[in-house]
């Protein structure tokens, strides 16, 4: 990490043609991530990654300037080429760093880089037995396990410095499951702000179990059906939903060109009464979680829906200016060489009060979605098509047959307003999320949920 | 700085010891992105990094690591680590650096013009294309994105079996998204252009058609369920060859993860059609005079007349398999070891550009976008099922625009069902190439 002394100078150098504010973004990346497959460790990889990128701030446009050299000449380099896209406004001064305490922490309990690198053999060895312990139609199996210390430094001439390390984790099991004929995969994969405790929860056992029994439940799935239908989603696999077809909507560049269905949207009741959703980057431990954004703004809890009523929405620095709005840290950077830009962390529906059992019981006929894959939306209209990897039909209130190839399609705003029915469980799904080309890590939560009317797209034909 | 990078990769290739193969692959980029809006720069990105991966490999065990810490003490300690890595690693047939061969310069794939840009004409051209797009049709409200971006790059890859490459290429693009609205529906529009240099660029095509694909979406509404031909525009089709060129890597075929596994010599496409990767077509971004562990490149014909012949592959899946390798290691950067994938794979083009398409099949739906491929599309299974949103015709003349749409079918049964390829076929940013494709009946499902 950089001395004041330095980052002062670099800030001075970007400044010096007249942008308003300006930034040191330095970061320093160690990883391990082993992975085994077809039963063969078949890599173990160190990774150490470490850079400095500088940005220059006029009202909303912006130079962004990276090098991989931290040396002072090589970060004066950047801090003039970022300068030199910005001219023609009167030189602002660098203000005193005030270091800011993070008021939020992730701690830490078994640091990663102390673990053994046979320890972490025997982890994938592990989840492949369990996983292939579980059934005798286990055809093929995946496991891997990384870690990731990230130190950031984040320095504005505005007066502010932040110092943190973030220490991440997570294991991820997938199986591959055949049987006559028919070929299905099954995913999991846990991950944390936190250290090497996270195989105390999830020891691979219980992970390779889960992954193996969605590709082994499948196997005797039908092509799903095609058309409108009731859709209940299971536990968790609502905030990968809400993340996709309404967060990406809620974050304020998207909002700021107009280019969100949210847009003009803040207080106006778009969903039912009892749903309520969030961002919260403060939760302890949590994979989307942080004590400051990649633009040192302290993390929060952000509303975005209250009681149906779309409330606030995210903002890095820049579009908070913009927009009048509170800076909702919410600027996240997937690393130096990228420049931040709103992006969700832990996106929660809360949790309501039906009963999810009797949530499917009170379902004549339907889909009963109980693991979503990856999702795509559009923002600009809110529509999304999302894949169901494990799904079951729902006929006379029970979940009956498995049916594969189903996806879900429909948009954002339309599915918060026909959610009948909230849970009262709550689970949450890690992963990354890509926004314009860059990929953080996020958090989706949420309780059992009906959508009472959903297009449904499958190979079997109307429903 | 191209001497440099092979000093620090033949430096380290000379520290093998004794039994264990030691290979290091250089990369150093220089890009500039910039984002124009609303007339003004609202965003330019300049970078320069480098960085350096090693791979071990002794006694059928691999280790790698990699860093961005170009010192010598950086590097010493890249090697430490891929080392140490080794130690846990599985025996594999797999685990062996290439050897030696001769590979040819590629001209074409790096434009002096290029790496002398000057930046004011980044900028220019982004402005350009923005207000471009903005004036393209009324109905345009705002062009959500307009962006120029360029790479100059250098890699160099030296290993102790002798292996000893460099070169350099040079890519610019630049890219727009209009949003039309009308009637309280918005709609968006993407177009991209693509080239070696900045001065091959047209931004007055990318706005006009990026502002025709969101105009002519307005309106769009949802389609009753139906069985009908169906037409992938030419940005489209590389979702869909792409779902297929994973189960086309060796190493899917190896590791039971491709539904061609037991196909080899037998049909699995419609009579005639063609499909390749040309890792020596200057036209795709991914040429190159050789692959990501030094094999030199060449074009390989995959299927043909609807067979499917090979397979691709790299060092480790052709020692594995028994066969040799195809050129095709590729990694996303000096992070990863050499994986197995195209480097510009394309059907074979047709007679018929995409208006002839659409007059052969006479009624069907034109599809201009399709989103929840990396989800909806399984490799492994075949099941094929995305979002789509695009324009039904009739009589072969566009009519009505629809969305929230699904399309589904076996993928094998796509394949198959392809009855014409277009003869539009145009490479932009990505590995895979797109024309449009007639496929005679998909399950179309709307309301």
């Amino acid at each position: 990490m950089l001395e004041d002394a330095v980052v002062r100078k670099v800030l001075g150098a970007a400044l010096a043609t007249g942008g308003e504010w300006a930034e040191v973004y330095v970061e320093d990346r160690l990883s391990h991530n082993i992975r085994l497959e077809d039963r063969r460790v078949e890599e173990l990889v160190t990774g150490r990654d470490r850079g400095a990128g500088v940005r220059v701030v006029r009202g909303t446009a912006s130079a962004y300037a990276y090098t991989n050299r931290l040396d002072v000449e090589a970060l004066l380099e950047a801090a003039r080429v970022a300068a030199a896209a910005l001219r023609e406004a009167p030189q602002q001064e660098v203000r005193d760093l005030r270091r800011r305490e993070p008021e939020v922490r992730h701690p830490v309990a078994v640091d990663p880089a102390g673990v053994q690198r046979t320890t972490l053999a025997e982890l994938v060895r592990r989840a492949d037995e369990a996983a292939r312990g579980f059934d005798p139609a286990v055809a093929q199996v995946t496991a891997g396990y990384g870690d990731v210390r990230q130190q950031v430094q984040v320095a504005n001439s505005e007066g502010f410095s932040t110092l943190e390390e973030r220490v991440r984790t997570r294991f991820v099991v997938q199986v591959v499951a055949a049987r006559d004929g028919v070929v299905q995969t099954g995913f999991d994969g846990p991950g944390r702000s936190q250290g090497f405790e996270l195989l105390d929860e999830f020891p691979p056992e219980l992970v390779a179990r889960n992954a193996a029994g969605r590709a082994v439940a499948m196997l005797a799935s039908r092509p799903a059906p095609a058309g409108e239908m009731p859709v209940v989603i299971a536990s968790g696999n609502g905030g990968v939903l809400f993340h996709e077809s309404s967060g990406h909507g809620m974050e304020a560049d998207l909002i700021a060109k107009e280019a969100s269905v949210y847009h003009g949207k803040q207080g106006r009741r778009i969903g039912v009464e009892r749903f309520n959703g969030v961002d919260d980057a403060t939760v302890e431990g949590a994979w989307g979680s942080y004590a400051f954004d990649d633009e040192g703004t302290p993390a929060q809890r952000t509303v975005l829906f209250e009681n149906g009523v779309c409330t606030d929405y995210l903002t890095d620095l820049i579009r908070a200016r913009q927009l009048g709005l509170r800076a909702s840290g919410n600027g996240r950077r997937q690393s130096y060489a990228d420049v931040p830009i709103p992006r969700m962390t832990n996106t929660y529906v809360l949790a309501g009060d039906d009963d999810p059992e009797e949530i499917i019981r009170q379902t004549p006929r339907g889909l009963y979605a109980k693991s979503l894959g990856g999702g795509q939306v559009n923002p600009v209209t809110g529509e999304f098509v999302f894949g169901v990897v494990e799904g079951y039909l729902i006929e006379n209130g029970e979940v009956t047959t498995p049916v594969r190839g189903a996806n879900l399609v429909g948009d954002g705003p339309s599915v918060i307003a026909a959610a009948d029915a909230i849970g009262n469980d709550f689970e949450v799904k890690e992963g990354i999320c890509g926004k314009e080309g860059q990929g953080v890590p996020v958090g989706n939560g949420a309780p059992t949920m009906r959508i009472a009317r959903m297009t449904v797209g499958g190979t079997g034909g109307p429903a | 700085m191209t001497v440099e990078l092979d000093g620090i990769v033949e430096r380290l290739a000379g520290e093998a010891a004794g039994g264990e193969g030691v290979e290091a692959y250089a990369e150093l980029t220089t890009e500039t992105q910039v984002n124009a809006f609303q007339g003004e720069v609202e965003r330019l990105t300049s970078a320069s990094s480098s960085g350096v991966g090693v791979r071990v490999v002794r006694d059928g065990r691999l280790g790698y690591a990699y860093t961005a810490d170009l010192s010598d003490q950086g590097l010493r300690e890249c090697l430490a680590e891929a080392r140490a890595n080794l130690e846990v690693s599985s025996e594999d047939p797999g685990n062996v650096l290439p050897e030696p061969g001769d590979h040819e310069a590629l001209d074409g794939i790096f434009d002096p013009r290029q790496a002398a840009a000057a930046p004011e004409r980044k900028v220019a051209l982004a402005l350009d294309l923005e207000a471009r797009t903005r004036a393209a049709d009324p109905k345009v409200t705002q062009v959500e994105s307009a962006r120029y971006g360029d790479v100059v790059g250098q890699l160099a890859i030296a290993s102790s079996n002798g292996v000893r490459g460099s070169f350099s290429v040079t890519h610019a693009w630049c890219a727009a998204v209009a949003l039309a609205t009308e009637d309280g529906q918005s709609q968006v529009g993407f177009a991209v252009d693509a080239a070696r240099a900045l001065d091959d660029l047209e931004p007055g095509p990318v706005a006009r058609e990026a502002a025709n694909r969101a105009v002519r979406m307005l309106g769009a509404a949802k389609p009753p369920t139906r069985t009908i031909p169906v037409v992938f525009d030419r940005m489209v089709a590389p979702s869909l060859v792409g779902v297929l060129l994973a189960g086309l890597s060796a190493e899917e075929v190896q590791k039971g993860r491709s539904l061609f596994a037991d196909k080899l010599g037998q049909r699995v496409g419609a009579a005639g059609l063609q499909l390749v990767d040309d890792g020596r077509l200057v036209d795709g971004p991914g040429a190159a005079p050789f692959d990501a562990e030094g094999v030199a490149t060449r074009r390989t014909v995959l299927i043909d007349d609807g067979v499917l012949q090979c397979f691709l592959h790299n060092t480790a899946t052709a020692a594995r398999g028994g066969a040799s390798s195809t050129g095709n290691a590729r990694r996303a950067s000096f992070k990863s070891t050499p994986g197995v994938s195209a480097h510009n794979l394309f059907l074979a083009p047709g007679e018929l550009d995409q208006a002839g398409l659409l007059a052969q099949a006479g009624e069907g739906l034109l599809v201009q976008d399709v989103s929840g491929v990396h989800s909806g599309a399984n490799p492994v299974t075949g099941d094929f099922s995305v979002g789509v949103s695009g324009l039904l015709f009739r009589g072969g003349e566009l009519a009505e625009p629809v969305r929230e749409v699904t399309v589904a079918a076996q993928l094998l049964d796509i394949l198959k069902g392809i009855v014409a390829v277009g003869s539009d076929l145009r490479f932009t940013t990505g590995s895979i190439g797109g024309s449009s494709l007639l496929i005679g009946q998909m399950t179309v499902a709307g309301a």
